[in-house]
C-alpha cells in the first residue's frame, strides 16, 4: 500500500511539475537585455538577449529603433529552476544585430508586456569601430578583397569584378552580396566559383573567388560599393581546464577539442573607377563593338552553274560584345538571289575574358554567268587596348559562274518575301458600267411556274405507272406460280374452247359424255380439284361451299345426272343440239357467280 | 397492258398541254423592247418590258434587261429591285450578278445583300437553281425512282440502287424545302423613293429612327395596313410607307 501511494504521487508530481511550471506563482517580473561585447568591429556580430524573469507567457519584446543594425532574429530559450522549493522561471529572446555603421550607438530599451504592465530594459552603450587596420590581414582568420582589372575603361569595354574570400578556418553559411548598379554597367557572369589554396605573407589560406563581367553603360566617376559576404567562422580551441581528474584522464586532443562557431560579416573596400567615352573619330558603319575581333569569309563553291546554290560563310570572332554583330546581306541582288540563315552564336570564357564566335551563313544562287567577285565584309570596331578604331576585313572571293546545263527558266523568290504573291502588271480600271440587254430570243421563252397540275402529274403519274406495273407483275408471277389461280383463270377460255370444237356428235352416249366431261373439268378448274373423278353430288356440296348459289350448285348437279343417264340412253339429233346449249349456259351461269 | 399505255400517253399529253408555250405575239413585243433600249429609248424601253410583265411573262431576262433600262435611265432603286427579281429565276447569270453589284454601289447606302443563313450554308446548290429547275429535277428524279422500283420488284439486287435514289430523292424534295423557305422568310424590299425615313412607327408623326435612300435593300418583316416594317440588321427596324417601298 505505501508502494502504491509513493507511485501516485510520483505520477502526480510528474504531471503536476510541468503543467505548474508556467505559472508565475506570484513572481516579481523583471526584464533585461544584455549584449555578449560592448565594443565591435564592422565585421562582428553583436548577440542581443532581453531575459525574462518571472514568466514565460509574454508576446515577443518590442525593440527599439535599431537604424545603425541589421537584426536578425536568433531564436528564444526559456529556464525553470527549483532551488529550496523556490520556483524561477525565464525566458530568453536572442537577436543577432549585424553593424552597419561605426561610432557610439545606444541600444534604446526593448519593452515587454506582462500581466498587464509594461517592463522596459535598461538602454546598452556600444561602440563600434572600423576593422583594426594594424592587425595585418595575413594574421587574420578570414578576409575579403575585391579587385577591378582596371581602373580605367571605355565605355562597353569589358571590365572583370573579382571578389575573393580568403580563410584559415572552416567557413560555413556562406551569404555574398555584391553591389551592381544596373545603371552604370551591365553584368555577366563569369561562371562557377573557383576555389583554391594561396599563401600569403607565408600563411596559407582556402580562397573562394568569384568574378564577373561589368560593361560600361555610360561615361563618368563611378564607385563600386563594397560588397560584403556573411559567414560562420567554425573555431577549434582547446579545453585548458587542467583541474578536473576526468581531463586529465582523457587528455587527449580528440576529447579536448571544441568548436566555436563565430558570425562575421566582411566586406571589401569600395572601389572606384572612371569610365571614359569613346574618343572621335568613329569610322562609317561603327555600331559600338568594343573589343578586339576577327573576321573570316569563305564559299562552299566557287565553279558553279547558273541557279546551282552556294554558301557564303562569314565568321566573327574575338573578345568583346560579339553578341551584337550583325551584318546586312551583301549587295549582290543583280548577280545573286540570296537566303540568308539564322545567324549562330557560341560565347566561351577564357581567363574571365568573354570570347565569342557568330557564324553568318547566306545562301547565294546565281542568276548570270560569268566571273564575279564577291565584295568584302567589314567590321569597324573600337580596340580598347590600343584605345584606336580599327577595321576588320574579310578577304576578296571570286567565282566562276558557267551557264545552266539544263535549259530552265529560274522561278526563284527572294528570301523575306515568300509569301508574296508574283507582281503581275495591273490593268488600271478606267470605268465601271453595266453588262449588256441579253437579246436572243430563246432566253425568253417564258419561265413561269409550273402549274399544280403538271406538278401532280409529275409526281404522281410514275407513282400510278409503278402501281399498273406492279400489279400486272404480281398477276404475272401468279399465273406463274399459283396453279390453283392458273387453272380458275383458264377455265371458262378452255371450257369454251371444247365446247366450240364439240361437233353434235352421231353417237349420243359419246357426247353426253364429253359435255359432261368439259362440265367436270370446268369445275375442277374453278375449284381446283380433279374434275374428271368428282361425282354429281359432290360437286353439289363444293359448289355450295365456295358460295356458289344453292340453285345453280343444284341445277348443276342434275345436269351431270342428266349427262349420266344420257350416257346409257339414245338421244335425237336436236335434242343434243338442246343439251349443247344448255351446258353452255350452265358454265356461263357458274363464271358469273365465281 | 392496253389501258396502262392509253393512261400513260394521256399524262404526257396533259403534261404537254401544261408547258409554257411560245407566242409570237410576245417575242416580237421583247424584239421591239430590245430594239428602243439599243436605240437609247430606255423609259420606252423600259415601259415595253413593264407591259410585257404586266401581261403575266414571267421571265429572268425581262426582269434583267428592264433592270438595265432603268439603271440607264438613273432609277437605281427601280433597277435593283428588277435584278433581285430576276435572280429569283436565273440565280447562275453572272451578268446579273455584275450588274446588281454595279447597282448597289451606285446608291448612297450600299448595303449589300444579306448573308446566307446556316440552311442556305447547307443547302448551298438550292439557292444555284430556280424553283422551276429544282422542281424538274425532282420529277425526273422520282420518275427514276419509281422506275427502280419496278425493276427492283423483278431484280431484288437493285436494292441498293432504289435505297440510293430514295435518298436522293428525299434530298431533292427537302432543298425544294428550303427553296420555298427562303422566298416566304426572306421578303427582300428596294427603297424607291429618293429618300425615305424610317419611323418608329405605322404615323408620319412617328419619329424618325433613321433614313434610307433610293436604292436601299432593306428585309421586310411585316405590313400593317399601308405600312411595311423594315429591318436592316438586328438593331436598327423600323416602319416606312408601302409605296415607298418596291418587293
Amino acid at each position: 500500500m505505501k508502494n502504491f501511494s509513493a507511485t501516485c504521487a510520483a505520477l502526480l508530481s510528474l504531471f503536476l511539475i510541468p503543467a505548474l511550471s508556467t505559472l508565475s506563482f506570484g513572481e516579481d517580473i523583471s526584464v533585461t537585455a544584455t549584449v555578449d561585447k560592448n565594443r565591435l568591429t564592422l565585421e562582428d556580430v553583436l548577440q542581443l538577449s532581453i531575459i525574462i524573469q518571472g514568466t514565460q507567457n509574454t508576446p515577443p519584446p518590442e525593440l527599439p529603433s535599431l537604424p545603425d543594425f541589421r537584426v536578425t532574429a536568433a531564436g528564444t530559450s526559456s529556464s525553470t529552476q527549483y532551488i529550496n522549493t523556490q520556483r524561477s522561471v525565464s525566458i530568453t529572446h536572442n537577436y543577432r544585430l549585424t553593424p552597419m555603421n561605426t561610432g557610439t550607438i545606444v541600444i534604446g530599451p526593448s519593452r515587454v508586456r506582462a500581466n498587464g504592465k509594461t517592463y522596459s530594459t535598461q538602454p546598452i552603450t556600444i561602440e563600434v569601430q572600423k576593422p583594426s587596420s594594424s592587425v595585418a590581414p595575413a594574421d587574420r582568420a578570414a578576409f575579403v578583397e575585391a579587385i577591378l582589372s582596371s581602373k580605367k575603361a571605355y565605355i562597353g569595354e569589358q571590365l572583370v569584378y573579382t571578389f575573393r574570400l580568403y580563410h584559415r578556418v572552416d567557413a560555413k553559411n556562406l551569404n555574398l552580396q555584391l553591389p551592381f548598379d544596373k545603371t552604370w554597367f551591365n553584368k555577366e557572369d563569369l561562371g562557377e566559383p573557383k576555389s583554391y589554396i594561396k599563401v600569403v605573407n607565408g600563411i596559407q589560406y582556402h580562397v573562394q573567388e568569384l568574378s564577373m563581367a561589368l560593361f560600361p553603360l555610360k561615361k563618368g566617376l563611378v564607385e563600386i560599393p563594397a560588397s560584403g559576404i556573411e559567414l560562420d567562422l567554425l573555431r577549434t580551441t582547446q579545453n585548458r581546464s587542467r583541474q578536473d581528474p576526468f581531463s586529465r584522464f582523457f587528455n587527449d586532443p580528440f576529447f579536448n577539442r571544441r568548436t566555436q562557431a563565430e558570425h562575421k560579416v566582411l566586406r571589401t573596400q569600395p572601389l572606384s573607377i572612371e569610365i571614359l567615352p569613346l574618343p572621335e573619330g568613329a569610322p562609317k558603319g561603327f555600331k559600338n563593338l568594343i573589343g578586339h575581333f576577327n573576321i573570316s569569309a569563305e564559299l562552299g563553291k566557287r565553279d558553279l552553274e547558273v541557279g546551282d546554290t552556294t554558301t557564303l560563310t562569314v565568321t566573327v570572332s574575338g573578345k568583346g560584345n560579339v553578341r551584337d554583330i550583325s551584318f546586312e546581306e551583301p549587295d549582290l541582288k543583280n548577280y545573286f538571289k540570296i537566303y540568308p540563315d539564322k545567324p549562330e552564336f557560341s560565347q566561351t570564357v577564357q581567363n574571365n575574358q568573354i570570347t565569342g564566335e557568330k557564324v553568318f551563313k547566306f545562301a547565294l544562287v546565281p542568276l548570270e554567268a560569268g566571273s564575279r567577285t564577291l565584295p568584302k565584309f567589314s567590321l569597324p570596331y573600337f580596340d580598347s587596348a590600343s584605345a584606336q578604331y580599327r577595321i576588320a576585313k574579310t578577304q576578296p572571293i571570286s567565282l566562276n559562274i558557267k551557264p545552266s546545263s539544263t535549259k530552265e527558266n529560274l522561278n526563284l523568290v527572294q528570301s523575306g518575301q515568300q509569301n508574296v504573291a508574283p507582281t503581275k502588271p495591273e490593268i488600271e480600271t478606267l470605268g465601271r458600267d453595266i453588262l449588256p440587254i441579253y437579246t436572243e430570243l430563246d432566253k425568253f421563252k417564258s419561265d413561269g411556274s409550273y402549274s399544280s397540275t403538271f406538278i401532280g402529274a409529275g409526281f404522281g403519274s410514275p407513282v400510278i405507272l409503278f402501281i399498273i406495273s406492279a400489279f400486272i407483275i404480281k398477276r404475272q408471277n401468279r399465273l406463274k406460280y399459283d396453279v390453283a389461280f392458273y387453272r380458275r383463270r383458264n377455265a371458262y377460255k378452255n371450257a369454251s374452247q371444247r365446247l366450240k370444237q364439240l361437233t353434235e356428235h352421231s353417237d349420243s352416249k359419246e357426247f353426253a359424255r364429253q359435255l359432261s366431261e368439259i362440265l367436270r373439268e370446268y369445275i375442277g378448274d374453278k375449284l381446283n380439284l380433279q374434275g374428271k373423278a368428282i361425282t354429281a353430288e359432290e360437286v353439289e356440296v363444293r359448289l355450295k361451299e365456295s358460295n356458289y348459289e344453292p340453285v345453280k350448285a343444284e341445277g348443276t348437279r342434275k345436269l351431270l345426272e342428266k349427262y349420266e343417264t344420257l350416257q346409257y340412253a339414245p338421244m335425237t339429233r336436236g335434242s343434243t343440239k338442246e343439251l349443247l346449249g344448255e351446258s353452255e349456259n350452265m358454265i356461263k351461269v357458274l363464271e358469273k357467280q365465281s | 397492258m392496253k389501258n396502262a399505255f392509253a393512261f400513260f400517253l394521256f399524262i404526257v399529253l396533259t403534261l404537254s398541254a401544261s408547258l409554257p408555250t411560245e407566242a409570237s405575239d410576245y417575242l416580237n413585243d421583247v424584239v421591239r423592247a430590245n430594239g428602243l433600249y439599243a436605240e437609247k429609248h430606255y423609259a420606252e424601253s423600259a415601259q415595253a418590258y413593264e407591259s410585257l410583265i404586266k401581261k403575266g411573262m414571267q421571265n429572268g431576262y425581262l426582269y434583267y434587261n428592264l433592270g438595265n433600262a432603268y439603271i440607264r435611265m438613273g432609277r437605281t432603286g427601280s433597277a435593283i429591285l428588277n435584278y433581285i427579281r430576276a435572280r429569283k429565276w436565273i440565280p447562275r447569270d453572272e451578268n446579273l450578278e455584275a450588274n446588281l453589284k454595279f447597282a448597289i454601289q451606285q446608291t448612297r447606302d450600299k448595303i449589300e445583300l444579306p448573308p446566307a443563313g446556316t440552311l442556305n450554308v447547307l443547302f448551298f446548290w438550292a439557292n444555284d437553281f430556280n424553283f422551276n429547275e429544282l422542281i424538274v429535277f425532282a420529277i425526273s428524279l422520282n420518275f427514276i425512282f419509281w422506275v427502280s422500283l419496278t425493276l427492283w420488284m423483278c431484280f431484288p439486287s437493285l436494292k441498293v440502287v432504289r435505297n440510293a435514289l430514295l435518298c436522293f430523292l428525299l434530298l431533292a424534295f427537302v432543298s425544294i424545302g428550303v427553296k420555298i423557305k427562303n422566298e416566304s422568310d426572306l421578303k427582300l424590299g428596294v427603297v424607291l423613293a429618293e429618300n425615305v425615313e424610317v419611323k418608329s412607327g405605322r404615323a408620319e408623326d412617328a419619329v424618325t429612327l433613321f433614313q434610307l435612300h433610293e436604292g436601299a435593300l432593306v428585309t421586310v418583316t411585316g405590313k400593317h395596313d399601308s405600312w411595311l416594317e423594315v429591318r436592316l440588321n438586328d438593331e436598327q427596324k423600323g416602319w416606312v410607307p408601302q409605296n415607298s417601298l418596291g418587293t
